[in-house]
């Protein structure tokens, strides 16, 4: 070494300082803070969420699959609308399948080509995510209601069904086990796997991961075909434990998922956000629903309360704090006084 | 000596513009090249042809030998080419060690080594010689910090020929100064090197060989020992360039237009200053210091903690408190960051002049097109943007030209204060004394200017007092006959001036 040049940025030293910086790198803050108050609350109010574990668990299993397939997307920077319709798709095509060991397979797959079929054009075609997957929204829940004729449709095997409903062990239902491998597949795949850390390049500048060589579409369908899978196992899973598979299923899980997502600290824009933090959005947005479901609170107010937590949420971001408070000052009636001199 | 790397014949068009025009170039080992020329020449497409990351419409790219293909970022990289980009390529949300090695992280079956990736980047930091955290985010970094990120990565990938895209257009003379002792030790090592800038002193102290290319096509190749800094920019200009006949500016300030009193905000401590109508006031200092912030806060385009700013125009004092206030009172501000704080990238440069001239350019709330379009036009030609085409979106111009586009936008507006932060950062030498004549012009007829620079000669050309701010303060005033490049540094710096 000949020369250096300080330019301050060094690292942190000291215990307190440390933790800090490490604390505020993180992005499920107000994530954590909010599934903190909501638990607090409740253990007054509500005790009965946490004797009703399995039934909580289920809860945020339902919630949180797809929103966990969706982060995968929305870190990217991209928006996935189609993967309700997916879910409700896949879910028919389980159950007209009469043989179960060909109906999943064909439900999954359904699931991955439309995946690729998203990111074909978003990433070739060039068209925004928002629109293309609005289209892919309205074919896929024409489809469910085209292949169930419009009514519920039953699965043949139904032991299978009820076989699949009742917990493997503890309160733990293969439903709340696949949910667990969901999260640690993808958990793995963004914080470990290459091409999955990328996906916050690709989000965050786009332009940046193409100059280093990033193969960006192709990280744009990996995303979407992540996102297209999982709303079809979410699928599968929904119709083996009704034991019936209905064209409107999952009416309010794309609300859910996103609302997941954006509560867990994942920034819409791309590139800033954390599995992990999904997975505590969900958790949130599934205790709460429970605890309002057992106090009886009719759906439509359930889901006033939930929107407003998402903008709770979203506007107790300390960036985006900063962000409004300018803001408002600046549309605030004008205080331009006129001074005489 | 053979060539490490040779561009071929290059040509590419963007419509109907030949952005570069059959410009051949190599560079040996140990080699560093100069690519000079006024904004929108050609420069930034050439290197980023280089580099795989714009296709070019004929020509070819060799390097040791072999062609390397087309459009082809990775290829490029691999095969030893290295671009550090004008516009920082950084992503802002990602760690000082990811963004070294973004897109080349080390792997086993997949699974990216953390502990080696942050071993590759801590070894090209101290390779430049630069410390920094490498858990910490782009976003916390400073301008220059994050350029020398930028190096660290184009480094870390063991280039054959590192590329750097006018590296010091927002670093200080002494972090410019450290750069380019570094770059001679790379090459002295044997790596080539292509450097691009507008500071035609940094050309002469570093390069062997100089490109000179103006509107695409390739002028000459000289020696930089056989040359002279005038023949060079007469060659890139076209033109023989009037020097400017030392205006010195008749000041005969007016009566205060701006009074800020107390200015506090995040890194801003107690700062108060005055701008006279007619009168061009200049804040000196480091990258850094606080000058950026101190403008945005007394404009109120950043919240304030305290302070009083009040702006007097004929006769009338408007109280500052946001900066739509601003603005209308009569303030026209041309930021630093032109890409995301001065420009609508999308849109024309007819629209983007226009905007903040809506109402004179309106008849009972309907635009006047033909109006707008002279206007436009006028503006465009003042400030010599190229080509001055004013239906062109403002995204498709030179880093040089949209910072003229900026400044015009202002210009149509004749304000009663007008800010300027590094307003000729990127510009090329001719445009730059245009620029410089145009703020005079505004100064003449009454406008009060204040202006930030980290450009020396810039500074004490224009400016009729020199505020230098180092940490937040003001550390000293000079007056026009006081400064000197020497009091300027030294009050920045921190050290004692003695009184000479
Ligand atoms: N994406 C684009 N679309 C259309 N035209 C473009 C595009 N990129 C560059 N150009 C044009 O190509 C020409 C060369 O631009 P380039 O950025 O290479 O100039 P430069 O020499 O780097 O200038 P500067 O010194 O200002 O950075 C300019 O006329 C510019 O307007
Ligand atoms: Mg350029």
């Amino acid at each position: 070494m000949t020369e250096t040049i300080q330019l301050g940025g060094a690292k942190e030293t000291g215990f307190f300082p440390r933790l800090r910086t490490i604390i505020g790198r993180r992005t499920e803050g107000r994530g954590v803070i909010l599934l903190l108050v909501i638990l607090a609350v409740l253990a007054f109010t509500q005790p009965l969420v946490f004797t009703a574990l399995p039934v909580t668990i289920g809860r945020i299993a339902l919630i949180g699959i797809v929103a966990l397939g969706l982060t995968a997307v929305i870190l990217m920077g991209e928006l996935d609308l189609s993967v309700a319709s997916t879910l409700a798709a896949s879910g028919v095509v389980v159950a007209i399948i009469p043989d179960l060991r060909i109906a999943i397979p064909a439900a999954l797959l359904m699931g991955i080509v439309v995946g690729i079929i998203n990111a074909f054009f978003i990433a070739i075609v060039g068209i925004a995510s928002f629109i293309a997957s609005l289209g892919m929204l309205f074919a896929l829940s024409g489809l469910a209601f085209v292949l169930s004729n419009e009514v519920p449709v039953s699965i043949a095997n139904q032991d299978a069904g009820l076989a699949f409903g009742q917990p493997l062990f503890g309160p733990v239902t293969p439903r709340i086990l696949l949910f667990f491998l969901v999260f640690i597949a993808i958990q793995l795949f963004v914080t470990k796997v290459k091409a999955g850390r990328e996906f916050f390049a690709v989000g965050g500048n786009r332009q940046a991961a193409y100059d280093s060589g990033i193969p960006v579409k192709r990280r744009i369908f990996t995303g979407f075909i992540i996102s297209g899978f999982v709303s079809a196992l979410a699928g599968v899973i929904y119709t083996l434990e009704l034991t019936v598979a209905t064209p409107t299923a999952g009416s309010t899980v794309l609300l859910a998922s996103f609302a997941a997502a954006i509560i867990g600290g994942n920034y819409l824009k791309g590139g800033r956000g954390s599995i992990i933090g999904t997975l505590i959005g969900a958790s949130s947005l599934g205790v709460l629903q429970v605890a309002l479901f057992l106090s009886g609170v009719q759906v439509p107010v359930q889901n006033t309360l939930i929107g407003a937590i998402l903008l709770i949420a979203v506007i107790t971001d300390p960036s985006s704090l900063r962000a409004i408070s300018a803001r408002v000052r600046a549309t605030l009636p004008d205080r331009t006084k006129v001074e005489a001199q | 000596m053979a060539a490490v790397v040779e561009a071929k014949n290059i040509t590419k068009a963007f419509g109907g513009v030949k952005a570069v025009d059959d410009v051949s170039v190599s560079v040996e080992a140990g080699e560093i090249l100069a690519v000079v020329g006024e904004n929108g020449a050609g420069k930034s497409t050439l290197m980023r042809i280089l580099a795989g990351i714009e296709t070019q419409d004929s020509g070819q790219v060799i390097v040791s030998g072999e062609v390397i293909p087309k459009s082809d970022a990775k290829a490029s990289i691999d095969a030893g080419i290295s671009l550090v980009h004008q516009e920082l390529s950084l992503v802002p949300e990602m760690t000082v060690a990811e963004n070294i090695l973004l897109g080349s992280a080390p792997t086993t079956v997949g699974i990216t080594r953390t502990r080696q990736m942050k071993q590759i980047a801590q070894a090209a930091l101290e390779e430049i010689g630069v410390s920094v955290d490498l858990d910490e985010r782009i976003s916390k970094l400073s301008v220059a910090l994050r350029q020398f990120v930028e190096i660290a990565r184009a480094v870390a990938r063991k280039p054959k020929v590192l590329i750097l895209d006018e590296p010091t257009a927002s670093l200080t003379p002494a972090e410019t100064d450290y750069l380019l002792s570094m770059l001679q030790r790379l090459a002295d090592r044997g790596m080539s090197i292509v450097y691009i800038s507008h500071r035609i002193p940094e050309v002469f102290r570093l390069c062997d060989t100089v490109t000179i290319l103006r509107d695409g096509k390739q002028i000459s190749v000289l020696d930089v020992a056989k040359t002279t800094p005038q023949q060079v920019i007469d060659q890139m200009v076209g033109r023989e360039l009037k020097k400017d006949l030392e205006s010195k500016r008749s000041s005969s300030p007016g009566h205060v237009v701006l009074k800020a009193v107390g200015i506090r905000a995040e890194g801003v401590n107690d700062i108060s200053l005055e701008v006279r109508a007619g009168e061009i006031i200049g804040l000196g200092g480091l990258v850094g210091a606080g000058r950026t912030e101190l403008v945005r806060a007394i404009i109120g385009a950043d919240p304030r903690k305290l302070g009083k700013v009040t702006l007097t125009v004929n006769g009338k004092t408007k109280v500052i408190s946001s900066f739509e206030s601003a603005v209308k009172a009569g303030v026209g501000y041309v930021p630093e960051e032109r890409r995301t704080d001065g420009l609508a990238l999308t849109m024309t440069v007819a629209e983007n002049i226009t905007l903040p001239n809506r109402k004179e350019l309106s008849a009972s709330g309907f635009q006047l097109a033909r109006k707008i379009r002279t206007f436009a036009d006028d503006l465009s030609k003042r400030v010599g943007l190229r080509p001055p085409e004013i239906d062109r979106e403002a995204g498709q111009y030179s880093g040089g030209n949209q910072q003229k586009i900026v400044i015009a936008k202002w210009l149509g507006r004749r304000p009663a204060l007008i800010v300027l932060d590094e307003p000729t950062r990127g510009v090329d030498v001719g445009a730059k004394a245009e620029i410089h004549r145009l703020v005079k012009e505004l100064a003449d007829n009454g406008t009060a200017v204040l202006v930030v620079s980290s450009d020396l000669p810039e500074l004490l050309e224009l400016a009729d007092t020199i505020h230098v701010v180092r940490d937040g303060t003001i550390t000293g005033t000079l007056s026009q006959e006081e400064a000197d490049e020497k009091r300027v540094m030294s009050l920045a710096a921190g050290e004692q001036v003695e009184n000479a």
